[in-house]
């Protein structure tokens, strides 16, 4: 660095509190740089874009090719399953309907659908925002955490241990 | 100015350039310059900006869980289209449907497959997205309303999936949808009668399968290429995508 005196060119202004101190040789930050760290889109962004599909296309094929969709006999109303289990995304409903149809089945899942709409204008600080389990949110992670675990462990419940009459079975017996 | 810039022999002569031209209207200019205008130059692709923030290319950062999300809505919608020519919404022959598409046409099954193992990816990863989307905070202003969209997003993807289940008519799907539409009549006051409304009577029969159809094939669908479409067009407004504040 290389201080230069410029007394005489900038004289300092009493009535100000700032002023020149020295000017110094260097680069500005944004030198060879996109304004505010950007790329171009094209093509850093759609390469990555397309491969990602290719991916997923790549798997979803896979997938198929080895494991077929499940087709039991032809729908016979006379006749139920037992037990009958919804699709495995409302399993963990229908576990909870088990205990009790009105809390379990409306008043729950009206309530997790109210409190996710809200959500942002309930939780409004703007602290540890982009951050993965930012330490300034460890109370709304925590909380946020306990509903997931709880939904999936209902969904395993219901999917996997739950046997005709909806009693506890093993899975493998 | 030379006439010959006119005729009939130059006309084809350039006949590849000036189609391709006439497709692409690219201006020229610097390399920077070609680049972006071939971002927003392009119906398909200016719902992207010219420019994305590196954070938004982490991969560490989104997992691409919402994008992933994205590509199976449009895995489905393509296997969707193609397995609408195989089958029929009644009860006599849906079933039947299905198995000609096991044993009947070529790669039937594959394209069943398909379609079912993406329905249940897409449910998978959108609530995934959903978790990402806590986990970073980046529901926080002004984003909040995108979540609220994002929100109805989940709701419409469970629906679409829901509808869906019905469409083989087997024993898993009559049963799965009776067991589900039942939670409904839990519903005081009004619960049988919204049971009623969704399956066009008491019980799971022809019209609950053409109710589920119609709004498994039409309505859902374009409820969600709506919401998809203010979902991707906010992120834009709302300044990209979440990043740490002090950047």
């Amino acid at each position: 660095m290389k201080a230069v005196n410029k007394e005489e060119m900038f004289p300092k202004d009493p009535n100000k509190t700032y002023s020149l101190m020295a000017i110094v040789d260097g680069e500005t930050f944004n030198v060879e740089k996109g304004p505010e760290d950007t790329v171009q889109s094209w093509p850093h962004l759609m390469v990555r874009e397309l491969a990602l599909f290719l991916l997923v296309f790549a798997v979803i094929l896979g997938v198929s090719l080895i494991f077929n969709a499940p087709l039991e006999e032809a729908a016979n109303p006379l006749h139920s399953t037992n037990p009958a289990k919804a699709p495995w995304y409302f399993v963990g409903i229908q576990e909870l309907v088990s205990y009790s149809a009105f809390l379990g089945g409306i008043a729950t899942p009206a309530l997790i659908v109210l409190t996710l709409l809200l959500l942002p204008y309930l939780d409004r600080n703007p602290k540890g925002t982009g951050v993965w389990f930012s330490r300034d949110r460890r109370v709304a992670t925590a909380l946020f955490t306990v509903f997931v675990v709880v939904m999936v462990v209902l969904i395993l419940i219901g999917q996997f241990l739950r046997g005709p009459n909806w009693h506890l079975y093993l899975p493998w017996s | 100015m030379s006439e010959t810039a006119y005729s009939l022999k130059e006309s084809i002569r350039h006949l590849p350039r000036n189609i391709k031209e006439s497709i692409i209207r690219r201006g020229g200019g610097t390399a920077e310059q070609e680049r972006a205008a071939a971002v927003f130059g392009n119906m398909f692709l200016h719902v992207h900006p010219v420019r994305v923030h590196l954070n938004s290319l982490r991969a560490g950062y989104t997992f691409g869980l919402g994008l992933i999300s994205f590509y199976l809505f449009l895995i489905l919608i393509a296997s969707g289209l193609l397995l609408m020519f195989y089958y029929t919404p009644s009860t006599e022959l849906a079933y039947r449907n299905m198995k000609d598409l096991e044993y009947v046409v070529s790669f039937g099954v594959v394209l069943r497959n398909v379609h079912r193992w993406s329905a249940h990816a897409m449910v998978a990863f959108a609530f995934l997205h959903m978790c990402r989307v806590f986990y970073t905070g980046s529901y926080k202003a002004p984003r909040e309303f995108n979540w609220v969209i994002g929100v109805c997003l989940l709701l419409v993807t469970l629906f679409l999936s829901f509808t869906g289940y019905l469409l083989p008519w087997d024993q898993l799907a009559f049963w799965a949808i009776t067991v589900g539409s039942n939670i409904a009549a839990y519903m005081p006051g009004i619960g049988e009668k919204v049971r009623f409304l969704l399956l066009g009577g008491n019980e799971v029969g022809q019209m609950a399968l053409l109710r589920f159809y119609v709004l498994h094939v039409a309505v859902l669908p374009l409820v969600a290429v709506v919401l998809l479409g203010v979902h991707f067009w906010r992120i834009r407004k709302d300044g990209g995508l979440s990043r740490p504040l002090n950047d």
